[in-house]
């Protein structure tokens, strides 16, 4: 009789259950950052694979909700009104993409924002003390 | 030992709205035309790709069939709007490696199945849930690239000026009028600081090139054809931190790849079909493929570089921007372009003795990629 080893069945991720990026941590409510206990790469989302070193060793963190707004856009198209919207790089390094609130100081590129929260809706805004550069 | 491959013909429909055809109703016509001038039977196809994006299942063999060609291997790629131009990578590397001798390549798209708007993203993708449009991708790279160089909106408008010029020549193109920099500047916006005419439009479309070993081409009693000098195709890579947006990396590394396949470099070409899809799209590329210097990009545009005349003339076709981008069927297209302009045959915008051609395509909105796919290919006249 010969012995025969069976192949451990892969299991799919349920990457479907956490939609928002808005989470609750002692720090209050921040985005939902995901960080590798073997290497140290922090991704924006709940992930459970480092897209670095693919360990499956990955931890739930807080990210920042302060940051430097990369580039923006006003999209004008679809039925949203004008929406501006921007790549935010925080201040641990991780892009996310965001709504972007104007207040009274215009948006420029590399212009300090910080991360508001309005019910269910997250977004960035410039941070107190940027002022107009005109 | 790789094998030479040639384009042996090309064909394409005029690309606009063509509401009442299908897929095949936009291919079956080029596909004809393509074997027809390359002095093939359908029985000397050996393989067939297609590339295209929203066909759905079985689009090639759906072509076909409508003209009894089958049994061989036919090969449906989707890599966004690098689809087509992957379809040509896979036939070129079939045919260089030996397996076979030659293969029909079909591009096409139907985005009017969509009735308007922006492309169709994948809703799985984070980014798309928080409502990223490719028009937002690229108004962001504009935006950034206006920052840090001293390009304006002016300079924006002046590519979309460049090709409907180049457009108006191209009885294939879905725009065929001049336009102004005050027009471009006063149009519609659709994503801050891109208004409606540094937009490609959306449309339908099918191209077809054949594609043939030396040996065939050989058999087939020369006929005009250009030589594939490089093929490269990449992937992006994901950055989950900085990404320079106006260094997009995945065309800096397909085009350093092609022309070290080549032999050849930005000075050689005469021609080129870049991924215009949005008019800042044209001023990055020019420095990713080493026309310029980082940031000065946008001195050809100004200077009239890349228009008939210049140093290279850029997207002769009138690029996606006049001629529309249906996202399959541009990489073909812009193949057909190049062997057009390569064996004299681009008519009224034909550039005196063309020699060398270069085509890009870029693919796919995918967050934490600069894009999802890239494909460079290099031509030479023979």
């Amino acid at each position: 009789m010969t012995t025969t080893t069976e192949a451990p069945a892969s299991q799919p991720i349920a990457d479907m259950e956490a939609d928002s990026l808005i989470g609750t941590f002692p720090e209050g409510q921040r985005l939902v950052g995901s960080q590798c206990n073997t290497c140290g790469c922090t991704m924006i989302g709940s992930r459970v694979v480092c897209s670095s070193c693919i360990s499956r060793d990955v931890s739930r963190v807080a990210l920042p909700s302060t940051g430097v707004l990369y580039s923006f856009t006003r999209i004008h198209v679809g039925t949203a009104g004008i929406r501006p919207l921007g790549y935010v790089d925080l201040d641990n390094g991780v892009r996310t993409l965001a709504d972007i609130r104007e207040g009274d100081v215009p948006l420029r590129p590399d212009m300090r924002v910080e991360l508001g929260i309005d019910d269910d809706d997250w977004f960035f805004t410039p941070a107190a003390g940027e002022k107009r550069e005109d | 030992m790789s094998e030479n491959v040639f384009v042996i013909s090309a064909a394409m429909i005029p690309f606009g709205k063509h509401r009442t055809s299908s897929y095949v109703g936009l291919a079956v016509s080029p596909l004809i035309d393509a074997i027809r001038d390359a002095g093939i039977e359908k029985s000397d196809v050996d393989a067939v790709y297609v590339g295209h994006s929203y066909g759905g299942m079985m689009t090639g063999q759906r072509i076909c069939k409508e003209i009894g060609l089958g049994t061989v291997p036919t090969v449906n790629v989707d890599n966004a709007c690098s689809s087509g131009a992957t379809a040509i990578h896979e036939a070129w590397q079939a045919i260089s490696q030996g397996l076979i001798d030659i293969a029909v390549v079909i591009g096409v798209e139907k985005l009017t199945q969509f009735g308007g708007g922006t492309l169709p993203l994948s809703p799985e993708d984070r980014e798309v849930k928080q409502g990223i449009i490719m028009p937002a991708v690229y108004a962001m790279r504009a935006t950034r690239y206006l920052h840090e160089t001293d390009a304006t909106p002016e300079d924006l408008a002046l590519v979309s000026v460049k090709a409907r010029k180049h457009g108006a020549l191209n009885p294939f193109a879905q725009f065929r009028k001049e336009t102004t920099v005050e027009e471009v500047l006063n149009a519609r916006r659709v994503a801050d600081p891109l208004t409606l005419p540094m937009c490609c439009p959306t449309g339908d479309g099918a191209a077809v090139v054949v594609l043939a070993s030396e040996r065939a081409r050989k058999r087939l009693d020369s006929k005009p054809g250009i030589r594939v000098a490089a093929s490269v195709l990449h992937s992006g890579h994901v950055a989950e931190g900085f990404r320079d947006m106006i260094k997009p990396e995945i065309s800096y590394d397909s085009a350093r790849d092609a022309y070290a396949m080549a032999g050849v470099g930005p000075k050689d070409l005469d021609m080129i079909e870049l991924h215009d899809a949005f008019s800042i799209a044209e001023l990055i590329y020019y420095e990713a493929f080493g026309l310029a210097e980082p940031g000065h990009g946008v001195d050809l545009i100004r200077d009239g570089k890349t228009t008939f005349g210049g140093d290279v003339v850029v997207n002769p076709s009138g690029g996606l921007l006049s001629k529309g981008h249906p996202v399959g069927a541009s990489g073909v297209a812009q193949v057909a372009e190049a062997f057009w302009q390569l064996t004299d045959q681009a008519g009224a915008r034909q550039i005196d003795k063309a020699r060398w051609a270069m085509t890009h395509v870029t693919g796919g909105g995918t967050a934490g990629l600069d894009h999802g796919a890239c494909t460079i290919h290099i031509f030479e006249a023979a």
